[in-house]
């Protein structure tokens, strides 16, 4: 009884405060660093904000943080995945996602243009060689740019940085370790994980680590993977695969169940059917058994059929994992600061403010758990959170509505909620479902297969039949949903996009003029202008 | 932090074999480029190419290049291959060793500051660019092979690691830009 009121009496002193208090440092921790535990002795934390994890969100944070006048540090650090490929401050977006990424994408459709240049009139050779290590050095040397851009803006913001790995001391203090094994302890009133995810190796599969790679080091491969193998049904795995093909690469995609799980599922079967039609081979159904280095350094890969309990074997040069990735937290000492994890994903558990279960320390980007993982919400979110930790304002993060893009050959994006969300939440009755068939006006006079451009647009049904999700297919899909989700997060009603004036000729105009439901059963397919 | 070399100002019997200082005695052999406040004396302008060579002894320093002009400039880089090499670019001086350039001349002390933070077995590759019409032409050889859009610029050769203009007036940046890898 008495300790449970000590401990409430506890927690509400803790909660009523929610600032530094010096806490006495156990002595086997305050014999080795000065500094910190010193300052932490006389009650001073050594700064306002320490942001662990210099990535979109960490960075975001910390660089708003520092311009509302606080006192910030950033401590970064990447564990060289295990291939060894290692990089510099950015986080993934930078170094190995989204950036290198969209480049290798749009290096992969110019190989599509330069196919399609003849019909124009351009007098192009049809067999046009790629050379991977010329277009990989210049990703390469974009993304150290963006390195070197970030590093000087912390130091023109006066935001100290660390390259170093954090792990808590205790709730107000962090321990951070160089390469070098060198310590240092950095104490602060408040303190943002920001650590990201890194990709999972299926370590069960005999071969898998130390064989395969993962998108963590196929961006900084300096020689062509060759013949490739990606294992997954991720958008990671299907994007990665499409630029392989698109580069000229004898590319197969491996999926043990669906593709794009989270998708819309009518739009991710379409997207799988593009790329199976032009030139990328599926397994569909079949998990890999073993991977097994041959004498010739080729990978031997055997895998089973899941359905028939077949087995089927190939060589391959490269095998790159694409199975999930999961959040970093492993390394950071949670328990010590008392910061709770969803046991499962390792992700660490937040509120709508981002507040973890220790009320001065946060959680944003891939490692908090329930968030999208998506470079743009992490921003916002460290940016909404460092304007609320200054009391600049109380605005919360919106994780609704948030629009997205899938850059796989033909691209996909979409915002707002699924066919199959949108049902299970409202009802097949309540919902309608707006579509079409299009073709795009550049693939006609190249003869291009535009079976897949389709548009789907989900509404409620009751008037005024606010839409609810907009799934686009199609070139430039990122460039076409951009604006749209903006309706959407407006509250656009089915008639105010049918108000909305198209562009002609764009694909983006397709929107406006959707009129066939799925209901009616009628043919979505678009016929002239 | 590794050792930088000796700081003390060089003895005349030691000319040639110590470290480069930041300000050398007006006249002395280490005087051109000027590299305080501008006080009146007059320097002689580099001759194109002028090497100065700086021995290995007795710990080893930076190696500093003064060429003027971008044939000059590539010729430096390919001596240095394989090596470290950092370079500043500035409008040229006048007899007078004042550049045309008014921020260069407020980024170079600057510059020189930051130089205690190099590594060592670096080349630093001080670069005269030319008069400013020559500059001021969109087609001249550092915009187009380079892509050096302004001057100053300080950059880390073979790699983006760049400052340019008010940048290389951040003593921090240019510390960060020398000691960091």
């Amino acid at each position: 009884m008495a300790a449970t009121a000590a401990t409430a009496v506890l927690a509400a002193l803790r909660g009523f405060f929610g600032r530094f208090r010096w806490r006495p440092q156990a002595p086997a921790l305050a014999g080795g660093v000065r500094g910190a535990a010193r300052s932490a002795a006389a009650g001073r934390p050594d700064y306002d904000l320490l942001v662990i994890g210099g990535g979109s969100g960490g960075l975001a944070c910390a660089k708003e943080a520092a311009q509302l006048g606080k006192k910030v540090a950033v401590v970064d650090y990447v564990e060289p995945s295990p291939r060894g490929t290692r990089w510099g401050l950015g986080g993934t977006c930078v170094n190995v996602g989204c950036i290198p990424k969209k480049l290798m994408h749009h290096a992969a459709l110019l190989g599509a243009m330069i196919h399609d240049a003849p019909h124009y009139g351009w007098g192009v050779p049809q067999q046009v060689p790629h050379d991977w290590s010329k277009m990989a050095e210049a990703v390469q040397n974009y993304v150290k740019s963006l390195n070197w851009g970030h590093r000087v803006q912390l130091q023109e913001r006066k935001v100290s940085y660390f390259n170093m790995k954090a792990s808590f001391v205790d709730e107000h203090v962090v321990r951070g370790v160089t390469k070098g094994g060198k310590e240092t302890l950095l104490s602060a009133k408040h303190i943002v994980i920001a650590t990201g995810g890194r990709p999972r190796y299926p370590t069960e599969i005999e071969g898998a680590l130390e064989h395969g790679i993962t998108s963590d080091d196929i961006f900084w491969l300096k020689e062509s993977p060759g013949k490739t193998l990606v294992v997954g049904g991720s958008y990671v795995a299907l994007e990665c695969a499409g630029f392989l093909t698109g580069l000229g690469l004898d590319t197969t995609v491996m999926i043990r169940s669906i593709p794009l799980r989270g998708f819309d599922q009518q739009m991710s079967a379409l997207v799988t059917d593009y790329m199976a039609s032009h030139g990328t081979r599926f397994l569909r159904g079949c998990t890999v058994m073993s991977v097994k280095r041959l004498p010739d350094s080729q990978l031997q890969v055997t895998w089973k059929e899941l359905a028939s309990g077949g087995e089927g074997t190939d060589t391959f040069n490269t095998v790159l994992w694409a199975v999930g990735r999961v959040a970093e937290t492993r390394n950071l000492d949670l328990e010590k600061a008392g910061v709770d994890i969803n046991p499962k994903s390792k992700k660490i558990l937040v509120d709508a403010r981002e507040a973890t279960s220790v009320p001065h320390i946060y959680a944003i980007g891939d490692t908090a758990e329930g968030r999208p993982e998506l470079t743009p919400t992490a921003i916002m979110a460290g940016r909404l959170l460092a304007q609320r930790l200054c009391g600049q304002s109380k605005d919360l993060m919106d994780y609704d509505n948030v629009p997205t893009t899938v850059f796989t050959p033909l691209e996909y994006g979409c915002v707002g909620l699924s066919e199959e969300e949108a049902v299970a939440r409202h009802g097949a009755d309540h919902v309608e479902v707006y579509h079409a068939y299009y073709k795009p006006l550049e693939f006609t006079v190249a003869e291009r297969d535009a079976s897949q451009c389709y548009i789907k647009m989900v509404c409620l049904r009751k008037p005024p039949k606010p839409v609810l999700g907009l799934h686009f297919l199609g070139p430039n899909a990122g460039e076409v949903t951009q604006g749209f989700a903006l309706g959407i997060k407006c509250g656009a009603s089915y008639a105010q996009v049918m108000r909305t004036v198209g562009i002609h000729p764009t694909c983006a105009e397709e929107v406006t003029k959707l009129r066939i439901t799925k209901r009616s059963g009628m043919d979505p397919t678009v016929t002239g202008c | 932090m590794a050792l930088r070399g000796p700081r003390s100002p060089p003895s005349p019997s030691l000319l040639g074999s110590c470290r480069h200082q930041v300000l050398g005695p007006p006249g002395s052999r280490f005087a051109p480029p000027h590299v305080g406040p501008a006080s009146g004396q007059s320097h002689p302008k580099p001759s194109p190419g002028y090497l100065r060579f700086r021995s290995a002894f007795p710990m080893a320093p930076y190696l500093e290049v003064m060429v003027s002009g971008f044939e000059d400039f590539n010729r430096a880089v390919e001596q240095h291959k394989g090596k470290t090499i950092f370079a500043y670019f500035t409008g040229s001086k006048d007899a007078e060793g004042k550049s045309w350039c008014p921020d260069c001349v407020e980024a170079e002390p600057v510059v020189r500051e930051g130089l205690k933070h190099i590594c060592e077995e670096c080349v630093f590759i001080y670069c005269q660019v030319g008069e400013k019409p020559y500059w001021k032409d969109p087609n001249n050889d550092f915009r187009t092979n380079l892509k050096i859009t302004a001057v100053p610029t300080l950059l880390k050769y073979g790699t983006p690691q760049k400052l340019v203009e008010s940048e290389c007036l951040q003593a921090d940046l240019v510390e960060m830009l020398f000691s960091e890898d």
